[in-house]
């Protein structure tokens, strides 16, 4: 399978990239890893791919007290191999499950998060965390809460003719412990369902807040305040019936993701409070 | 660089400096492969999943087949053919002939590169237990990758941090197989055979089967039942609420031919399509239609589509949207639940158009961008409805 003929230009700055991307049919090319499969597929054909490889102001790494920002060019498996990533320790957790490590040699983090697909892990790290989305277009700069920008299956709200330009991850505060699960097919598929889950809690081990964020399970990752269900199996048990709704397909109704989904979340809701507390000093 | 502008790039290729010149489109395997005369790199399924043209990229393993030529300016590749030669032989070479772990040897240099990777790059997560996982990257047919995982599993043992460099790299001139670039691309001003036209089915043909999706969608809408059927039962207002479509023909037997667009992230397509009523019941506000339509890029989808209006609370109305959704082509293998997602979000804008349409008599603008294929979900509007819906399906439930 071969991607229909496209014009390809490789700008060193940012203002070039917005300049191609303006009014035109094109776009963004980061890792490839989603894209080229969907021009092999002939499922797209942009007039123009702008590879962003090549804007150096694009690949910062760096970590402060409050934020993890990974700019749009870290691949990744330069995220997942730096000493950066320690400061998000949900990171650690979820890369493996991105693929595989010959895509994440090349995928870019912020390339996972504008692909928006349903089933990713990263955007519902983003979204369990409540990262914030930097996003550039011709008339000035933008920063959307993870809870604003996924809009819908591979849709989000950058528009066409703007760029994610990096994403902040808010570091681990002490008292806070996470939990990851999905079952896939085989390992480095997308899951048919996941869960990533925060839990805090005070110095006498005493949970302050839960998040959770199912993915796979909708046609955006959904985040709840799940304080009130951490032991409350049947009440983990209605959240499924209600943020669950993706459609059956031959890999599992709608029912089987439900059941996924409820054991997922009790499990990884447990584990958070498990690793909680451990870390608490 | 223009679509059919032959790009001149200089990288190096298992320790040689070499230059081609591909038009963008053209991947990294095929350049190697094709211009380089480097066939050991090997492409199964030219789209990710299987991993047979895997190499290494300035030391790390990558797909050929997800990377263009272009993008490899400068870079440092690493193929099969520069691990080791016949005389000397990796040692994770020799380890795969003594485990056995070559039948075929089709997925053999995909699976040295990814193995080659994994013990140089990541030698802590190579142990037994994670191995298989590891290796899950790339797909063998033949062997049941026990051979496979004895002979990574026997090289990690004798080099627990780190195996040795790739043997065969010097430099050297590589020889192209003489094809060269012209061959692979058409000549700039010819039409590419793939930008013809999809051409409309001509008969309505009622699926059968299982479907790929089943989509049902209950929307509370705020116009009477009486105005939502005038909408609903007119074709041309029915079409005009749908977004991306577009009737352009009116054909006997409450037949008519259309266009529908979607975009969706980078994935585009354009249906050309023909749709019939088969059932009509203005009493029970009932309408049953089927419609198919195919994509240039070979994408085949049908769709039993069954709408039913009832009365709703404070003199409303309740639509109900449910469709059979059947795809096949290259739609089909991209789907997962993906497909009856987008359709579910779809029939949502159909429904909040539908009550605007009713309220105000006009024909609705739900072309939200231009030019045709529409941005499903851009804006409040859909977001709007889609909370209504979920707090409609939340009531349901509870009754
Ligand atoms: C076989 C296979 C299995 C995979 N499995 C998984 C999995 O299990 N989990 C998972 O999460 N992912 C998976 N992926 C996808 C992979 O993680 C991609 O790398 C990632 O989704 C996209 O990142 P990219 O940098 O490759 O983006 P690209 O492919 O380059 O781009 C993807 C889309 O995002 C847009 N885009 C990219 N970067 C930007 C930007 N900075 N600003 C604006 N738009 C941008 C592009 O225009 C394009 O529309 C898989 C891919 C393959 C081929
Ligand atoms: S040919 Fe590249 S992964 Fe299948
Ligand atoms: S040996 Fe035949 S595919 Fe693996």
């Amino acid at each position: 399978m071969k991607a229909a003929p496209f014009a390809y230009v490789r700008p060193g700055s940012l203002d070039d990239v917005l300049a191609e991307l303006a009014g035109g049919d094109a776009k963004v090319l980061a890792g490839g890893q989603s894209l080229v499969p969907v021009l092999a597929m002939r499922l797209g054909r942009p007039a123009t791919l702008v590879d962003i490889g090549s804007v150096a102001s694009l690949g910062d790494l760096a970590v402060t007290d409050d934020v993890l920002r990974v700019g749009a060019t870290v691949r990744q498996r330069r995220l997942e191999r730096s000493d950066e990533a320690r400061a998000v320790p949900l990171i650690g957790m979820v890369m493996p499950f991105v693929g595989h490590r010959e895509l994440r040699s090349r995928g870019t983090v912020c390339g996972s998060i504008a692909h928006a697909d349903p089933s990713a892990e990263l955007p519902a790290v983003a979204s369990c965390l409540g990262a914030t989305i930097e996003v550039a277009g011709t008339g000035g700069r933008r920063r959307v809460p993870a809870a604003e920008f996924f809009a819908g299956a591979m849709t989000t709200a950058a528009t066409a003719e703007e760029v994610v330009t990096g994403v902040e991850f808010p570091v681990a505060r002490p008292g806070e412990g996470y939990g990851f699960g999905e079952i896939a097919r085989r390992h480095g598929d997308f899951a048919l369902a996941g869960v990533v889950t925060r839990v805090r809690v005070d110095d006498d081990g005493t949970v302050l807040d839960a998040r959770l964020t199912g993915f796979g399970i909708s046609d955006t990752p959904v985040t709840r305040d799940v304080t009130a269900l951490l032991d409350d199996e049947s009440g983990i048990r209605d959240l499924a019936a209600d943020v669950v709704d993706t459609g059956g397909d031959t890999h599992g109704s709608t029912g089987y993701r439900r059941r996924l989904f409820t054991v997922l979340a009790t499990r990884e809701l447990q584990r958070a409070r498990r690793n909680a507390r451990k870390e608490r000093p | 660089m223009e679509a059919h502008e032959l790009v001149d790039v200089a990288f190096s290729v298992n320790g040689s400096s070499v230059s081609v010149s591909v038009p963008p489109r053209m991947h990294l395997a095929d350049a190697l492969r094709e211009q380089l005369g480097l066939t050991g790199t090997h492409l199964g399924c030219e789209h990710g999943v299987c991993g047979m043209c895997t190499i290494l990229v300035d030391g790390d393993a990558a797909r050929a087949c997800l990377l263009f030529a272009v993008q490899c300016e400068g870079a440092e590749i690493v193929t099969v053919e520069g691990l080791g030669s016949p005389e000397r032989q990796h040692p994770l070479q020799e380890a795969f002939s003594h485990h056995h772990g070559l039948q075929c040897g089709f997925c053999t240099p995909g699976m040295l590169m990814s193995s080659y990777d994994l013990l140089a790059n990541a030698p802590d997560h190579a142990g037994d237990d994670e191995l298989p996982e590891q290796m899950s990257g790339v797909l063998c047919r033949c062997t049941g990758y026990r051979g496979i995982l004895a002979a990574v599993s026997d090289v990690h043992g004798t080099h627990p941090d780190g195996v040795p460099g790739p043997r065969n790299c010097a430099t050297r001139t590589l020889v192209g197989r003489g094809s060269g670039p012209a061959s692979s691309q058409a000549p700039s001003g010819d039409v590419p055979a793939d930008e013809v036209r999809a051409a409309a089915p001509a008969e309505v043909r009622i699926p059968t089967g299982a479907p790929s999706a089943t989509v049902l969608v209950t929307s509370e809408l705020r116009s009477p039942i009486a105005a939502v059927w005038e909408v609903v039962s007119d074709v041309s207002r029915l079409v005009a609420c749908l977004p991306g479509a577009e009737l352009t023909e009116t054909l006997p037997g409450d037949r008519y031919r259309g266009r529908a667009g979607v975009a969706l992230g980078p994935v585009k397509l354009s249906f050309e399509g023909l749709a019939q009523i088969l059932d009509r019941d203005a009493d029970a506000h009932r309408i049953r239609l089927v419609g198919q339509g195919r994509d240039t890029g070979g994408s085949a989808t049908q769709a039993d589509i069954r709408l039913h209006a009832e009365p709703g609370p404070d003199g409303g109305t309740v639509l109900r949207a449910e469709a059979d959704l059947f795809l096949s082509g290259r739609i089909a293998q991209f789907g997962r639940a993906l497909a009856g997602d987008v359709s579910r979000r779809l029939f949502e804008q159909f429904a909040s158009a539908v009550d605007e349409s009713a309220r105000t008599g006009a024909v609705p603008d739900v072309r939200v961008a231009a030019p045709s294929p529409v941005r499903i979900a851009a804006g409040a509007v859909a977001d709007a409805v889609r909370r209504r819906v979920r707090a409609l399906r939340a009531r349901l439930r509870r009754r």
